[in-house]
């Protein structure tokens, strides 16, 4: 869905982004943590050859000078080896970490706006976890590859020293292995994101039935809902048990290549050992290296499936992230002295024909509607995520599609009927930045019927309130949410059934607080066809068929007896 | 913010738990620990074979020239053992699959089943971030190191038993030499198992933070739009997700500090060795090609060695992750026999008090008999304690003193599987369940025909809207399907206990959420729905009260009136009050 002029938004990434992002961020820790993880490859490489040399220079010939200085030079090699991968783990880590967790903020940022591909919390959550992790590893990732390529080269110019065919070989052989490992990366990706939507599937149930709980349990139906999860979990097991079988084969692929690689090395060394070409100590040098050799190649082979596995990843985050949002933002500003006001003029928008009405400062304006798709309309107009076909909707005598996002948000607060409160105190639900003081914190607390609320546990203000609200009764819900939208204090409330959980007794004290509201200047607009509420209202608008039919005060309009069946209880 | 998280497992308890889980799969772990092993066999072939090639050279040399055949064998050698080592390693990660995925998916269908049959209040007191935490992350973390892990013991294990041998097998004296390395290496695990343990713990802890604090903000993401509350909600993840940074960088720290002393016991052991060479050579007790040897074969141990030490760091890390889906996994599994009623459906709650909270009581005195297909009306204002009544009532809550009975038998006594079959509640909240229409309702009956799911639909006045829906009971409803109104969703709620059949209801304001006009409808259904049922009806409209054979009147936990509806209207006293407030508008 489009609305208003798009101002400021960044464009969705690209999935190359996505996936070099966490490497071009982090340039500092990656260029710091790169070489070291390099030296420390190096390093290892060279431990056999600095057994070698001390062979040569102390054992072999006895000296105590010189072996003691080769075995300095050993323990110089295991410092920097040791040094250099802690270090340079270590920054790569906190690129790593910072990046998943940069990813998982732009996750959640776009998880809270109202996506138009919408996905389970589980999903999400899945995405924040499990694939910005795998799409941070490109840093790993990167600089290991540096250091298995960097290892190599190195090893075939120490080699050209001694033997400028054997360089050849290894020079030309490794992008050779290389690429035959390539012949099953393609299938781990294809396989890997798979199983990893598979498995953001099964978390998705997870959250989706757990969301579910109370009614679940409801009926018993506990065991029917983990058997749903089993089916789920079940195939995603089963695409999780075809990527490993493909990791088999990748590591069967290196194993082979990399042991027929030595066995040519092997052959070729020897020989020119035995023609004499070579010394003794250079072929215990060339074959040590070869050995060692194997670890960079499979190295690089596993790495390119990797590389796959976390391009899989950037896809499915771009996918998430690029996904349209109907963030509803214009470039008009409200004017200063303009009244805060909400008019209909004419709109036509879904079962809405027409509809003109008018909330100004000070009034207290209820909408009545033969069914729940009117008054769903009215709601979702107000909130913008439905523009109107014809007419307009505006607040201050602006457009709310060429409304500045703040601006409206400032102005207007349109409280959902399934509004639930946040973790934390009563006092937090109510009033989560702490801004009114105990005075106003009473007001707000007697207007919405809520000392009950307060009163039914010894703590307090301070008694916990659990996510959601789960551990209040509907009635409680409700009315904290009324006592949270009247601490907010916006210029123009609008409520949509907000008592439907509320006995008439406390509903007509609810009536009183909004009118108390109303004499301070609030526009306020409730939807609902409560005639506690409706007898409140200073206007009545009413519905039918899509249409206003009348308006005027609840006494009058009683009188007709099509308006006493809508309201009727 | 603390929270009262589920179970966490012993150490023992979770490996007696995995052995039960893999000894069910004797194959596949059989396979894969001879796979491995065979790998690790192959392995040493090529170093064996590179040190033939040495002597082949050696001796050439010392003979005034070798031949080139001579190299045949060691080589072919080592292309027989990649051949082998290929093969092998292809079917033993694969047959570790089939080990231990299956293990895990089991664990976390476990967890989750578990988690369901809970109470639901100590489900919430965890939060749901517990649970998502522990079969998502937790179950990756063991996946990911039981893939590495175990592939790496077992070729490790091979390599050093080898190589070791090796060692000895060249002179005892530098054998020993090379043992003297062990207390380097042993020295790095007892400085790091006690300390890693209880950070990774926190870790862990720390992601289910995190997870709980996402999940927080997805499922509630509509309110805090609505209230513009979007940085604080984001700045809540940026906490969590920032806390959990910081220890895995912390776990993984502790980690290199541990690489380094691994590092410091290999360094130390190639001394030890090189000196020993040294010291033999010069003695001339070995000879230059053993010393060498003996120094490359210790080389040889670094990775495998390594590989040993990094499998405590996996069990470290994966061991917290397994305790705690252990921890949930061990609960007792839940009683599902549903015995027959003994008698007639009559409900009974005798001098029923309850304290959700010890100190704040609730209920007093409770007294309330419902007869067998009886419709009963609780009123009273929120807050009276009328939800809790239903939840004792419907026998999920036990309550703290008083007596519940359902056809003459305490309902605790009945077991949990008895009481779900006959007594179902309908609550307030509306959960869709993402999936098809028939998804939702075959959640109360598997088994149900689409006949039968119709005839319910009927039953709930619900059958034509779903009949004018473009794929009727095909279509996809919940997150990202249809969107139903919230009466539809409480038809769809109503349905379901149409299709469980049970002997006893519980409407705890089923038909509150769907505004006037809806409501109506929904009460229509609800009707319908107990029509020969005992049932207890939790209304604050008093349409609801009007029509039942009884109305209690609830009130600061203690029942004040109770009466047929124009009794206590004539009675003029709290029901008469607040039915002057509903209807005398």
């Amino acid at each position: 869905m489009v609305t208003g002029a798009s101002k400021g938004r960044v464009a969705p990434r690209s999935t190359r982004r996505i996936l070099f992002g966490p490497v071009s961020r982090n340039r500092r820790l990656v260029l710091s943590g790169t070489p070291l993880i390099v030296l420390w490859q190096l390093c290892e490489a060279l431990v056999p050859v600095m057994i070698g040399v001390t062979i040569d220079v102390g054992i072999e010939t006895g000296a105590l000078g010189p072996f003691a200085l080769a075995c300095a030079g050993i323990v110089v090699v295991f410092l920097c080896l040791s040094y250099g991968y802690r270090f340079g783990a270590l920054f790569l880590m906190r690129a790593l970490q910072d990046e998943s967790h940069r990813i998982r903020v732009e996750v959640a940022e776009k998880a809270v706006e109202p996506v138009d591909d919408p996905r389970l919390a589980g999903e999400w959550l899945s995405l924040a976890t499990a694939d910005a992790e795998k799409v941070a590893a490109l840093v790993f990732q990167l600089a290991f590859t540096a250091a298995s390529i960097v290892t190599v080269l190195a090893t075939a110019v120490y080699l050209a020293r001694t033997d400028v065919t054997l360089a050849l070989v290894i020079l030309l052989g490794l992008p050779v292995t290389v690429a035959i490992t390539q012949i099953v990366s393609p299938a781990i990706a294809r396989r890997t994101s798979r199983e990893q939507a598979a498995i953001a599937r099964v978390a998705g149930i997870a959250g989706d039935l757990i969301a579910g709980i109370r009614p679940l349990k409801g009926i018993g139906a506990e065991t029917t809902a983990s058997g749903r999860y089993r089916e789920a979990s079940r195939a995603a097991r089963h695409s999780s048990i075809v990527t490993a079988r493909s990791w088999g084969y990748m590591s069967g692929l290196t194993t082979l290549v990399s042991g027929l690689f030595l066995a040519l090395v092997a052959l070729l060394a020897g020989g020119r050992a035995i023609d004499g070409e070579l010394s003794l100590g250079e072929l215990v040098a060339i074959v040590g290296l070869t050995q060692f050799l194997a670890e960079p190649i499979k190295l690089l082979g596993d790495l390119s499936a990797q590389f796959a596995a976390s391009r899989a990843s950037a896809q499915r985050l771009h996918d998430a992230l690029a996904a349209g949002s109907h963030v509803l933002d214009g470039p008009e500003r409200l004017p200063d002295g303009a009244p805060r006001e909400v008019r209909f003029d004419g709109v036509t928008a879904g079962p809405l024909v027409g509809v003109d009405l008018t909330c100004s400062p000070g009034r207290l304006v209820a909408i009545t509607t033969d069914g729940p798709e009117s008054a769903d309309a009215v709601v979702a107009l107000l909130e913008g995520t439905v523009r109107p076909v014809t007419g307009s909707v505006r607040l201050g005598g602006v457009d709310l599609q060429q409304l500045d996002r703040a601006d409206r948000r400032g102005a207007l607060l349109v409280v959902p009927h399934a509004a639930t409160p946040p973790e934390g105190t009563v006092r937090a639900a109510i009033d989560p930045d702490a801004r009114l003081d105990e005075t106003e914190l009473d007001a707000v607390l007697t207007a919405s019927a809520s000392h009950d609320v307060v009163d039914a546990h010894p703590d307090g203000l301070d008694h916990a309130v659990r996510i959601g609200g789960s551990s209040l009764s509907g009635g409680q819900r409700q009315r904290l949410t009324i006592a949270r939208s009247l601490a907010v204090a916006p210029p123009v409330l609008v409520l949509r059934d907000p008592t439907t959980a509320i006995d008439a007794v406390t509903e007509q004290q609810i009536a009183l607080g909004l009118r108390t509201r109303r004499d301070a200047g609030t526009a306020t607009l409730v939807v609902t066809s409560s005639p506690t509420l409706l007898a409140a209202a200073d206007t009545v608008v009413w519905i039918r068929d899509g249409r206003v039919v009348a308006s005027g005060t609840h006494h009058d309009l009683q009188d007709d007896p099509a308006y006493r069946e809508d309201v009727l209880r | 913010m603390s929270r009262n998280l589920l179970p966490v497992a012993t150490g023992r308890d979770t490996t007696r738990l995995l052995a039960q889980h893999f000894r069910r799969r004797p194959a596949a772990v059989t396979l894969a620990v001879l796979g491995f092993l065979t790998t690790g066999a192959a392995g040493i072939v090529a170093p064996r074979a590179l040190g033939e090639i040495v002597d082949v050279v050696q001796t050439g040399a010392e003979r005034g020239g070798g031949e080139a055949s001579d190299l045949a064998g060691p080589v072919i050698a080592i292309v027989i053992a990649s051949v082998v080592g290929a093969i092998a390693a292809a079917v033993a990660v694969a047959a570790l699959a089939q080990a231990t995925i299956p293990v895990l998916a089991e664990l976390r269908e476990t967890v989750l089943d578990r988690a369901l049959h809970l109470d639901a209040g100590r489900l919430e007191e965890a939060g749901t971030g517990d649970v998502m935490a522990r079969v998502g992350d937790d179950v990756r973390t063991v996946t990911d190191s039981l893939d590495e892990a175990v592939p790496l013991l077992l070729t490790s294990l091979m390599a050093i038993a080898f190589t070791a041998g090796g060692l000895f097998a060249l002179d005892w004296r530098l054998g020993l030499a090379g043992l003297l390395a062990v207390p380097g290496y042993v020295g790095a695990l007892r400085w790091y198992l006690p300390r890693s343990g209880p950070v990774y713990r926190a870790e862990r802890i720390a992601q289910g933070e995190r997870a709980e604090s996402l999940m927080a903000t997805l499922e509630h993401a509509p309110t805090i739009r609505a209230f513009s509350r979007e940085t604080q909600a984001v700045g809540e993840i940026e906490r969590t997700s920032s806390d959990a940074r910081g220890l895995a960088i912390k776990t993984f720290w502790m980690l290199m500090r541990y690489g380094a002393r691994t590092n410091r016991a290999e360094c130390i052991g190639v001394l030890i060795i090189l000196v020993a060479g040294f010291l033999m050579v010069r003695g001339d007790v070995v000879t230059i090609g053993a010393a060498t040897a003996a120094a490359l074969y210790f080389h040889r141990l670094f990775n495998p060695i390594g590989g040993v030490l990094n499998v405590f760091d996996d069990v470290q890390s994966s061991g917290a992750s397994l305790t705690r889906l252990a921890g949930v996994a061990l609960l007792p599994a839940h009683d599902e026999r549903s015995e027959p009623l003994a008698g007639e459906a009559r409900l009974e709650l005798l001098g029923v008090g309850h304290e959700w909270e010890p100190g704040t009581p609730v209920l007093h005195e409770v007294d309330l008999v419902v007869e067998p297909g009886e419709r009963v009306a609780i009123v009273g204002a929120s807050g009276a304690g009328k939800s809790t009544v239903a939840s004792i009532a419907s026998g999920i809550t036990t309550p703290t003193s008083g007596r519940t009975l359902l056809a003459g038998r305490p309902i605790d006594e009945l077991g949990p599987g008895t009481v779900r079959h006959h007594v179902a509640v309908v609550s307030q909240e509306v959960h869709v369940l993402t999936g098809t229409l028939r998804d939702n309702l075959t959640l109360a009956a598997p088994d149900a025909s689409d006949e039968d799911l119709v005839s319910a639909l009927e039953v709930v006045a619900a059958a034509r809207w779903v009949a004018a829906l473009p794929d009727r009971l095909d279509t996809r409803v919940g997150s990202f399907g249809h969107a139903l109104t919230s009466a539809q969703a409480q038809q769809l709620a109503l349905a379901r206990i149409v299709l469980r059949d049970p002997a006893v209801v519980v409407l705890d304001e089923a038909t509150a959420e769907a505004g006037s006009a809806g409501a109506r409808e929904l009460e229509v259904a609800a009707a319908n729905v107990v029509r020969g049922r005992t049932a207890i009806v939790i209304a604050h409209r008093l349409t609801q009260a009007q029509t039942a054979d009884r109305v209690v009147v609830m009130d600061h936990g203690r029942i004040v009136e109770l009466g047929t509806h124009d009794e206590l209207v004539a009675a003029g006293g709290r029901y008469a009050t607040l039915w002057n407030a509903w209807s005398g508008v």
